[in-house]
């Protein structure tokens, strides 16, 4: 009883304070409202907002060229962007770094070793007579080869495709591609073959403003993903639930929509699902063709119709949209908003391109919760940055990969298959402040300094290399720590092969083999910037700073701050007005989109 | 009546008649934090206020059955063919239970008396996805929508939210475990790069982001700007402490997990206030659906070479009698071995709990659940996570209202002394 009045207590105590503030309503007229905005309230806020969260925003050029256009016709030159002429965009240009012994890459390096015991031979190589010292060695040594080769070509592969999204036409495509590789979240280091993974990444452009269908039928098939889980391990005697658990999970309908028992018979279903290294493979032999009983359909189920029974659940148009909704519009999703979507989303058949038009249209999408209430993620953060500064290439130094690694998202490796969780658990007051660091990195980039992490090996193994230079032996020069933790005692005990010496010859052998990424600073002129928007006091250059590359109002104390700090600077000198930018682009609000 | 309510609930009714459940609005509750705040000034009610826990998660859902192997239970090889650690490769500590070879820094640990094992933790209807099975860990709510992590609660109920700090999270991302109402948890991986860069008339700029606390009608740009107050407060201290921290002990290379101890280890010696801090996995790293035995292997070496260096570095800090550690992952796996020389999704599995010799009651806690009375192929929890976790609450915090914490009654084990 006392509980009950303390809450009826509570409740009028918060309708006090809740009332305080104007009504929702009243503040928020089009939160929640999925009707197209009219052409009379389009204007250069809302082109702007548009280009950001269907793109990586742009120059105050490209978004004057959307507020040209009605609302209708913004959109479209950003959804139907089939239409767009892209074929400048180069292809990935390969290293070469896989040898056909490497076909199929052991799954460990224990692994390798059993194979070379056995065979005499692992991973194409030959290992030494029986008696010679360390006999394994060569293979040990081919094994980490291809790790680090492989981890360098993957590396490669995300400066790629970085440049893609920086150079596009078609920014809504590169846009929905990320999309995709965070929804269908699948990471090289586990894959371990930068080959699958591009070929993932192509069918998830392919297919990113088409039917949800051929994405998920291209992604059970896929086989990065088919890898990633673990799939090729789901035979018909042991069925291995990771995919069909996460295809329920992640990729369709969320948790509670379905039971233990589907996720089971989901996963007979898909037996046999596998691939040949870079080909998707049906093996007869290992798929159970038994009657399995899933989401209340019956029969001898295979995995494409595991496929079409979820996409015949209310709950796969909601959840999937939603996720569409939260990655484009904002966090939080109306309950009324999100089953409108997904019930439009399913009855059109799970097509992506009337769902997106239906958003970007909407004026919910242009309501003050949905504008500059984003945060970016890394990779937004920092494309949409260079975007804004009107690089037409991306620069390498600094290294694009280690600056939104260094803020928790990495091209091509997830933390986990459930993706990037976003929103706010992008912050914490040590990525806050990388933020900003980086673009002093960017803007005051020094060539002589940097080191490329595609030819840095890490010191311990940098130090078997100086020892060995001195003239020590394999074990004297592999010695590491005080010799009390296990890990470092296991080092050398093995006879056949040492893995830090193999780590520190793999290094070797990847450099030798990968192309290096070509490394140039930012091609930036900030006085000709300035010059061309007539900015030539401290007051005109903050303005036009923050008009340009902010998406909230500056508070009025930073801007005081920002001007007191251009005193005795000059608009005609490149590193005045590169400092200045460094202090708008570490504001707190510059995270938000 | 019998009050639930926790200390500060207590204290702000006693003062103002007017309860704050957990279930609050935030607007509600931090128009409150600042009268609780002074309410909790000048009434030192800590039993133990230099003690520290540290909670360590294995994630991805470690196999508990070849982490604390039952060397004596047919059972367990007949359903384990393949994967099954041979009893004599077992490092036995008991008759019937035993670490993975590879955990010599665990052995020892165990022979010192420093390390207790709680046999079949988990929670009643397991899930079996790894992302909600771990938020009901981090939350200590299972099957709920609790948005509080348990260690933010304990923060919440217990600790001043003055005093900044007291949660640090190594990491690149902040734990739901960690997730406070009225505490900023402190939250960074790499202690080097936790600072601003640039000239100092651009360091002298950026210090005062977010000074003018005023809110506006953007949640997340005060989010935004409350975050920046917090680091530029906390990141000379962090840095400075880790930087200067030099130590004999060997951590191993497991690089991450013993490189995020070293950090909880520089910041004890450098009187850092933080009373909870936490360490965990990045990556599902214990997810091992295939060829489980060299990657399980190296993952258990890693760890208990950084547990056993880390209690080590505290006790040459002469701080081993305050800190104690609890290791939990979010599930165990399934019984039998998989296809794959693997083990897929399970259920309920061990957890550890650690500390000095003369404050932990070292040894075996709980029923060792069955290998053979099982539900669908997977274990029978026989202790309830809650129970370890109020343990930790009461026993080594030293703080009575579990019940309130944990939002359900759960007894406790008798481990620490």
């Amino acid at each position: 009883m006392r509980r009950l009045l303390l809450c009826l207590g509570l409740g009028a105590l918060s309708a006090a304070v809740l009332a305080a503030v104007p009504a929702p309503s009243a503040s928020l007229p089009w939160a929640d409202d999925l009707s197209p905005i009219s052409a009379a309230d389009w204007n250069v806020e809302r082109a702007a907002h548009l280009l950001e969260r269907a793109g990586f925003g742009g120059t105050p050029e490209d978004v004057q060229r959307l507020a040209a256009m009605t609302p209708r016709q913004a959109v479209d030159a950003l959804v139907e962007y089939s239409r767009v002429d892209n074929s400048a965009l180069p292809a990935f240009e390969e290293s070469g770094i896989w040898d056909r012994g490497m076909d199929p890459f052991p799954p460990s390096r224990a692994d390798a070793v059993r194979q070379a015991r056995e065979r005499g031979e692992a991973l194409g190589v030959k290992a030494l007579p029986e008696g010679s010292q360390r006999r394994l060695q060569p293979v040990v040594d081919k094994f980490f080869y291809g790790l680090r080769a492989n981890s360098i070509e993957t590396q490669r592969l995300g400066v790629w495709w970085a440049n893609r999204m920086l150079t596009t036409k078609r920014p809504l495509e590169e846009k929905l591609t990320l999309f995709w590789h965070g929804h269908f979240a699948t990471g090289d280091a586990k894959v371990r073959d930068y080959r699958m993974m591009l070929r993932q990444n192509e069918m998830l452009r392919r297919n990113a403003e088409g039917r949800l269908r051929d994405l998920l039928v291209g992604i059970l098939e896929d086989p990065a993903m088919l890898v990633y889980l673990d799939n090729g391990e789901n035979v018909k005697a042991h069925p291995n639930e990771n995919f069909g658990r996460e295809l329920l999970e992640l990729f369709t309908m969320g948790v509670g929509h379905y039971t233990e028992r589907d996720v089971r018979e989901g996963a007979r279903s898909f037996t046999g699902w596998t691939n040949d290294v870079l080909d998707f493979k049906f093996d007869r032999d290992q798929h159970d063709f038994g009657t399995k009983t899933f989401l209340g359909r019956t029969g001898p189920l295979d995995g494409t119709d595991i496929v079409d029974t979820i996409l015949a659940q209310d709950a796969t148009g909601e959840h999937v949209a939603a996720k569409i909704y939260r990655f484009f519009v904002r966090d939080e999703i109306s309950p009324a908003v999100r089953s409108e979507l997904g019930r439009s989303f399913r009855n059109s058949g799970y097509e992506m391109k009337p769902l997106l038009t239906r958003i970007f249209l909407s004026k919910d999408f242009y309501s003050a919760p949905s504008t500059a209430t984003q945060i970016k993620s890394p990779v937004v953060l920092v494309i949409s940055t260079y975007k804004k500064m009107g690089l037409t290439a991306l620069p390498t130094i600094p290294d694009f990969g280690r600056l939104t690694g260094a803020l928790g998202q990495t091209l091509f490796d997830p933390p986990n298959v459930a993706g990037w969780a976003g929103g706010r658990s992008w912050i914490t007051p040590a990525t806050l402040m990388q933020r900003g660091n980086l673009f002093r990195d960017v803007l005051f980039a020094d060539a002589r300094t940097f080191r490329a992490p595609d030819r840095l090996m890490p010191a311990t193994y940098a130090r078997v290399g100086e020892n060995i230079a001195k003239g020590m032996n394999i074990t004297e020069a592999t010695k590491e720590g005080t010799g009390d933790a296990e890990s470092n005692q296991q080092v050398d005990r093995e006879e056949d092969y040492n893995t830090r010496y193999a780590s520190y010859r793999g290094y070797l052998m990847a450099f030798e083999r990968t192309k290096a990424i070509p490394r140039h600073v930012a091609d930036l002129n900030l006085t000709a910037m300035v010059a061309v928007a007539h900015a030539d006091t401290a007051d005109a250059v903050v303005d036009h700073f923050a008009k340009r590359f902010l998406s909230v109002p500056l508070a009025a104390k930073d801007r005081a701050a920002f001007i007191d700090f251009f005193r005795g600077k000059s608009v005609a000198s490149e590193s005045d007005l590169r400092e200045l930018l460094y202090l708008v682009l570490s504001t707190p609000g510059y995270q938000l989109s | 009546m019998t009050c639930h309510c926790s200390r500060r609930e207590f204290l702000v009714r006693g003062l103002y008649g007017v309860g704050v459940g957990s279930g609050l609005p935030l607007l509600l509750g931090r128009t409150t934090a600042a009268l609780t705040a002074q309410a909790l000034q000048g009434t030192s009610m800590e039993k133990h206020p230099e003690r520290i826990l540290v909670v360590l998660e294995l994630s991805g859902g470690n196999d508990g059955l070849n982490t604390v192997v039952p060397h004596a239970d047919p059972a367990y090889y007949r359903a384990r063919p393949r994967i099954g650690i041979p009893a004599k490769e077992v490092l036995k500590v008991t008759d019937t239970f035993g670490f993975h070879p590879s955990m010599v820094g665990f052995e020892r640990l165990y022979k010192d008396g420093r390390m207790a094992v709680v046999h079949g933790c988990g929670y009643d209807h397991p899930s079996l996805s790894h992302f909600s099975s771990m938020s009901y860990w981090h939350t200590g709510v299972p099957n709920a929508g609790e948005p509080l992590g348990w260690l933010g609660r304990v923060a919440d109920d217990h600790l001043d939210p003055k005093t900044r700090n007291l949660i640090v999270d190594i990491g690149t991302a902040q734990s739901l475990a960690v997730r406070s109402e009225r505490h900023s948890p402190l939250v960074f991986d790499d202690p080097a790069r936790f600072r601003r860069d640039g000239t100092d008339a651009e360091k002298q700029v950026l210090a005062q982001f977010g000074s003018d606390a005023a809110a506006s009608s953007n949640a997340t740009l005060d989010f935004l700007t409350s975050t920046a107050r917090n680091a530029a407060s906390s990141s000379d201290f962090v840095r400075q402490a880790s930087a200067a921290y030099r130590t004999p002990v060997d951590y191993g290379i497991g690089n991450a997990f013993g490189g995020g101890l070293q950090r909880v280890a520089a910041l004890i010696a450098a009187g850092m206030k933080t009373r909870l801090y936490y360490v965990s996995y990045q990556g599902n790293a214990f997810d091992t659906h295939v060829q489980q035995g060299d990657v399980h292997a190296r993952l258990l070496m890693y760890t208990a070479d950084a547990v056993r260096a880390f209690l080590d570095d505290v006790a040459r800090l002469g701080r081993a009698g305050d800190v104690a550690v609890m290791m939990f992952t979010e599930f165990g796996r399934r019984v039998e071995e998989n296809g794959s020389l693997g083990t897929d999704h399970g259920t309920a599995g061990p957890m550890f709990l650690f500390g000095a010799r003369d404050r932990i009651k070292a040894g075996f806690y709980g029923r060792p659940a069955s290998l053979t009375d099982l539900d669908d192929g997977n274990l029978k929890m026989t202790t309830d996570f809650r129970s370890v976790y109020a343990t930790a609450i009461k026993e080594w915090l030293g703080y009575d209202d579990t019940d309130v914490i944990l939002k359900g009654r759960f007894g406790t084990l008798g481990a620490f002394a």
